[in-house]
């Protein structure tokens, strides 16, 4: 098991190079000019300065590999340029809104995994009884509604006209208490430091922010990891040990945990990689419905006003953040499966 | 036979009949919707009555109403199923048809070629297509051209790799090895022994893309990268309804029909591609019959 997880660690340098060569290379669109705010050191600079002088001083004009190399440097410094729509260096805008995103992501991924493995055990042991017909009217209806279309009629019934989850992260007195001097900010994440502060009137206003985001993420998930869950359990269902192991008079029960959901859990694992993915592309939709100030909603600010550094900077950290996601993945696939470490 | 099986399916009969009237709605747009004689040169463009931003409620003239700047509601709608089955046609036939040529050709050529394609493929779909869209865009502009481009450059690689697992099963079949033995070139054994026998499972699949492409593409035009205001977009439509969500004091679903009708419209879109390949699914998988 060590092995494995050490010959992946081993290629994750080299993938994380290929994310730099790839955001390097939809650089290489942009002009000097348009770049030069991926370089500068404080906006003064940009005020101050001929446009010339600076594209020459940070060797923009100079042969690609030079450029590169100039510009790893820089974000091995953690040095991704300065922001205009976000008025702030692209690190701190990024550092400032992850929080945020972590929060909702977490929020979301725990009923999402739970909630699907569920419902799709539930439909593979009433395969074609009236409760598999439902579940699977329920994922056809999810898959079809767009998250967005989702998202702004949860927004419209919940808090146009019930008042109960409204859009934001926090509400306005809760943001007073958070910027005053005696809330501590531990993490940036809003649920954890107000548990830690022994806030719970903040506490609870947070989660009431973060239910209609957390169940528009979900939602779509759910109907997709039930249909995988429910075929998988249904091909393993088929198999010999299966009847094996209720020839030999094991309890039902102990046949679904140990025998079936084990091993129906493998495709599940496989689907995993692609749901963070999906998370991401989800995260940025939602936030900007529900004005969540995350990474998402700052990813689709700056796309609106063309801020090419801020859209460069969030790509290659999206980009890191997949290639480690995806190598959690892997070895979460080897734990579940042994076959995958032997080969 | 699988259209027989469709048709006697329930649930993919409504679908295809919610499909068939969307095509009816596209084809018969003018009727349907005339354009105002100012229009008439880019029917595409929603006509406005007014300046006003708030919307109006469904009247006579207008029976679902005026979205914000006084966009006609129902136009959009009929106008943008055309505009839907624009990018969704143009999107899966080109995708479709770059995955099919690459895929098959590096299954076909395979070694190294393909390993080396193949860690490309991996790289191009390990990436989420949102983001990579909004990066897109922002280089390259924004419009409905840009969208669809960039859903072409992230979609083919899907139908590669599908094609490619079905031309290496099939490649080391007898039928390919005798035409091989009575000299036929490669390009030919490609075009007509392996192809016809391996596209099938590609295209279905692409068709029943239709419905996730044209949810990817409202998407980018509700974050405002895709058609200019007032294109028939139904993407666009509902994110004229962002600011109108909450009605006003005392009537909170005073502007419904901003974001309900559109809404509807993708929706349904949506729903009849994915009732049909729900059912297709299940007829073409025997192990689920079973």
């Amino acid at each position: 098991m060590l092995s494995y997880i050490a010959r992946r660690l081993m290629f994750l340098p080299i993938v994380l190079l290929g994310v730099t060569l790839l955001v390097f290379f939809a650089m290489s669109f942009l002009s000097p000019y348009q770049l030069v705010s991926a370089y500068i050191k404080s906006p003064e600079e940009l005020k101050n300065q001929n446009l010339d002088d600076l594209v020459h001083k940070y060797g923009l004009d100079q042969p690609m590999p030079v450029q590169y190399v100039n510009w790893m440097k820089n974000v091995l410094r953690g040095d991704l340029g300065y922001s205009v729509s976000a008025n702030m260096y692209v690190t701190e805008a990024l550092l400032t809104r992850l929080p945020a995103t972590l929060e909702l992501a977490l929020f979301a991924i725990i009923p999402v995994i739970l909630g699907g493995v569920w419902l799709g055990t539930v439909a593979a042991k009433n395969y074609n009884k009236p409760l598999d017909h439902i579940t699977r009217v329920f994922a056809i209806v999810g898959w079809s509604l767009p998250d967005f279309v989702f998202g702004l009629i949860m927004l419209m019934v919940f808090y146009g006209v019930l008042g109960w989850f409204p859009p934001g992260r926090l509400s306005v007195w809760a943001d007073n208490v958070i910027l005053s001097g005696d809330f501590v900010q531990y993490t940036g994440m809003h649920v954890i430091d107000s548990i830690l502060n022994r806030r719970w009137d903040i506490l609870w206003d947070a989660v009431r922010h973060l239910i209609a985001p957390t169940l528009t993420l979900a939602y779509l998930w759910w109907a997709y990891l039930l249909r995988i869950t429910r075929s998988s359990m249904l091909d393993v269902l088929n198999k010999d040990y299966v009847r094996t192991a209720r020839a030999k008079g094991l309890p039902e029960r102990l046949v679904m945990t140990r025998h079936v959901r084990r091993n129906a859990m493998i495709p599940v694992a496989t689907v995993a990689g692609s749901m963070v993915l999906g998370l991401l592309g989800g995260v940025v939709i939602v936030e900007t419905v529900f004005d969540f100030k995350g990474v998402g909603l700052l990813t689709a600010t700056g796309a609106q006003q063309l801020d090419y550094t801020l859209i460069l900077g969030t790509t290659l950290f999206f980009g890191a953040l997949l290639v480690i996601t995806n190598l959690v993945v892997d070895v979460l696939y080897a734990v579940l499966d042994p076959r995958v470490r032997l080969e | 036979m699988v259209m027989k099986k469709l048709l006697k399916n329930p649930i993919s009969m409504v679908g295809l009949v919610i499909l068939l009237m969307f095509v009816l709605v596209a084809i018969f747009a003018p009727w349907i919707a005339p354009t105002p004689e100012r229009y008439k040169d880019d029917p595409y463009r929603i006509p406005r009555y007014g300046w006003k931003t708030n919307p109006t409620p469904p009247s006579k003239e207008h029976p679902m109403g005026l979205t914000q700047g006084q966009y006609d509601i129902f136009y959009g709608l009929v106008w943008g199923t055309r505009t839907a089955f624009k990018v969704g046609l143009i999107v899966t036939s080109i995708s479709c048809l770059t995955g099919i040529v690459i895929g098959s050709v590096s299954a076909y050529i395979g070694g190294r070629f393909d390993e080396i394609l193949m860690r490309f493929v991996d790289i191009f779909m390990s990436f989420p297509f949102l983001v990579a869209a909004i990066v897109l865009t922002t280089i390259l502009g924004r419009g409905l051209d840009k969208i669809m481009l960039a859903m072409i450059l992230f979609r083919w690689t899907g139908y590669a790799r599908l094609i490619r697992g079905n031309v290496l099963q099939v490649k080391e079949d007898e039928y390919i090895m005798a035409a091989r033995a009575g000299g036929v070139s490669h390009a030919w054994i490609l075009v007509r022994h392996v192809l016809p026998n391996t596209i099938f499972p590609v295209l279905i699949q692409a068709s029943m893309n239709m419905g996730s492409i044209v949810v990817s593409a409202a998407t980018l035009s509700f974050l405002g990268l895709g058609a200019p205001e007032g294109y028939a977009d139904w993407g666009q439509m509902i994110s004229f309804s962002r600011n109108w969500l909450l009605g006003s004091p005392g009537n909170p679903l005073e502007y419904w029909y901003t974001v309900v009708y559109p809404g509807l419209a993708i929706v349904l879109f949506v729903l009849s591609w994915n009732l049909i390949g729900d059912a297709f699914r299940d007829i073409m998988d025997p192990k689920i019959q079973a």
